[in-house]
């Protein structure tokens, strides 16, 4: 008795040998080729997007253009934020002041022309002032009297711990009205 | 009794100094992105002659019947009355404000002053710098940081209102010697001044016609010395200067002769100069967006302000400007999409070679 395998591949043989008998196997072939030509491939939106927006990866100068300019975006931020950073900080230091009192010295701009005067009496004379050269010279000497006299004041008042509180609550009391104007 | 009769003089003074500045003026620049500026100007005065009050010839900076004027009157406790007038205008750009100075009739006519604007654009953020400059009257006068340190220079350029806080602070005593020490060298400046500018415009006026007899750098190099027999003789600098003893010190016997019409003239030119009008004001400015820069100071309500007086511009303009940033939201938008996009598709490549 034969094996089974034997009789098997018998069988196989036989089947090889017997092949069927085509008419145009060029025929055949052609129409094959035909219909995988005609099948279009399958596609996915996605990935030809993702293809299209990203093909630049593969371009080399693109691709270094991009990232250098990537690069120098980050750094000009990086430098413009930090200059402004640092600009505001020294101005967090500026001085802030009270717009309330803001008062001007009346005696500043005077206190100018009045030097002027007094280092050149009446050489630089003004054009603006008409009042007569003794008149000027007595308001000078008063004003100097009085800065002494002032000075006088503010020791005395120095001295006398009372007085000074006394009169800066006096002053307070004035403050307190212009405020309320 | 002699106490009182000193505050009484010193008020009556006083007052007649408040009286000169009249009125109390602040100008407030409104800066907007596109260039405009809304100009604000308030006024304070306590003169009660209503033809008087608020005079265009009286106000520091150029206003006139185009603007929006609003007036109001505040009575306080004791009566006394208070007039305010408050002016709005909006200007195009800084050329409307120049013109406006160029045809100003006001008490500072005199003084040059200009507007200015930039805009620039930093792709991230937008910048804004305004200024408003005031041209220098003197021409051969110092600078006053020549003479200060920064301290002095920074008390020097303060609002009233500054240095009346710190002499009446815990450090009064410091900031009353600091306000003395700056008087002292502003004194000492004005003198230079004035005898630099002098010496200027005498050598100016002599140039071409004194030729040897006296070079152009030979009394710029005396002017110390001129300065100090300047201030060594101010009692009787009159009959000094008349009789012509001053200017044989200053430039010899003969040349004092020869050139008194040209030193006498030179002293008209001085004279004009320093006594050019000025009243003083407060500038503020409000710039949009956020501030990065600015050489003023800034007030309780986070405006700039700057006091405007002449002393600041005797000898170098003085400018007043502040810088601020507006972000432009579009170009973050549009950097931040273009990292992620570059960063995605290098990472992609990154992971399809790998």
């Amino acid at each position: 008795m034969k094996p089974e395998n034997e009789k098997f591949n018998e069988v196989v043989g036989l089947l090889r040998k017997s092949r069927p008998l085509l008419d145009s196997p060029e025929d055949i072939g052609n129409k094959v080729i035909r219909r995988l030509r005609a099948e279009k491939p399958k596609t996915d939106v996605l990935s030809s997007l993702t293809d299209f927006l990203f093909s630049w990866v593969y371009i080399g100068w693109v691709r270094r253009t991009l990232i250098a300019a990537s690069c120098a975006l980050v750094i000009v931020f990086i430098y413009q934020q930090g200059v402004i950073l640092k600009r505001i900080d020294t101005l967090s230091k500026q001085t802030i002041v009270n717009d309330k009192a803001n008062i001007k010295s009346p005696s500043e701009e005077i206190e100018r022309l009045l030097t002027g005067y007094r280092s050149s009496g009446h050489l630089f004379s003004s054009r603006n002032i008409t009042i007569s050269e003794g008149q000027m010279k007595d308001l000078l000497e008063s004003v100097k009297d009085l800065q002494i006299k002032y000075k006088d004041l503010e020791k005395i008042i120095d001295e006398d711990p009372d007085l000074k509180k006394m009169i800066e609550k006096k002053l307070m009391g004035i403050d307190h009205i212009k405020t309320n104007l | 009794m002699k106490n009182k009769l000193s505050k009484l003089v010193l008020f009556s003074v006083l007052i007649f100094c408040v009286s000169c500045n009249d009125p109390e003026t602040t100008v407030t620049n409104i800066l907007h992105t596109d260039g405009s500026i809304t100009r604000i100007i308030e006024m304070k005065s306590m003169e009660g002659d209503s033809l008087k009050r608020f005079r265009i010839a009286d106000i520091q900076v150029p206003i006139d019947n185009t603007w929006k004027i609003k007036d109001s009157v505040a009575t306080d406790k004791k009566g006394d009355k208070t007039w305010f007038r408050r002016a709005e205008k909006l200007f195009k750009n800084v050329d409307e404000i120049n013109n406006a100075y160029k045809a100003d009739s006001g008490i500072n006519k005199k003084s040059v002053r200009i507007a200015g604007f930039k805009r620039k654009f930093k792709w991230f953020n937008t910048e804004y710098y305004f200024s408003e400059r005031v041209e220098k009257i003197f021409t051969y006068g110092y600078p006053v940081h020549d003479f200060l340190n920064s301290e002095e220079l920074n008390y020097f350029y303060s609002p009233e209102s500054l240095k009346g806080q710190k002499e009446a602070g815990p450090d009064s005593l410091k900031y009353k010697a600091l306000s003395d020490s700056v008087k002292n060298k502003t004194d000492l400046w004005t003198y230079r001044n004035l005898v630099s500018e002098w010496i200027g415009e005498f050598t100016k006026l002599t140039e071409g016609t004194a030729g040897n007899d006296m070079p152009p750098a030979y009394l710029k190099s005396r002017e110390k010395d001129i300065t100090d027999i300047f201030k060594a003789n101010q009692k009787n600098i009159d009959s000094l200067w008349a009789n012509g003893t001053l200017l044989r010190k200053f430039i010899g016997e003969e040349n004092a002769s020869k050139y008194k019409v040209q030193a006498d003239t030179a002293v008209d030119i001085v004279t004009k100069k320093f006594t050019l009008d000025f009243r003083e004001y407060s500038l503020k400015i409000v710039m949009p967006g956020k501030l990065i820069g600015t050489n003023g100071f800034i007030d309780s309500s986070k405006v700039l302000l700057w006091p405007v007086k002449s002393d600041y511009f005797f000898t170098e303009p003085y400018e007043m400007w502040a810088e601020s940033k507006t972000p432009n939201t579009w170009a973050w938008i549009v950097s931040g999409f273009f990292l992620v996009f570059v960063l995605t598709g290098v990472t992609m490549r990154i992971i399809k070679k790998g």
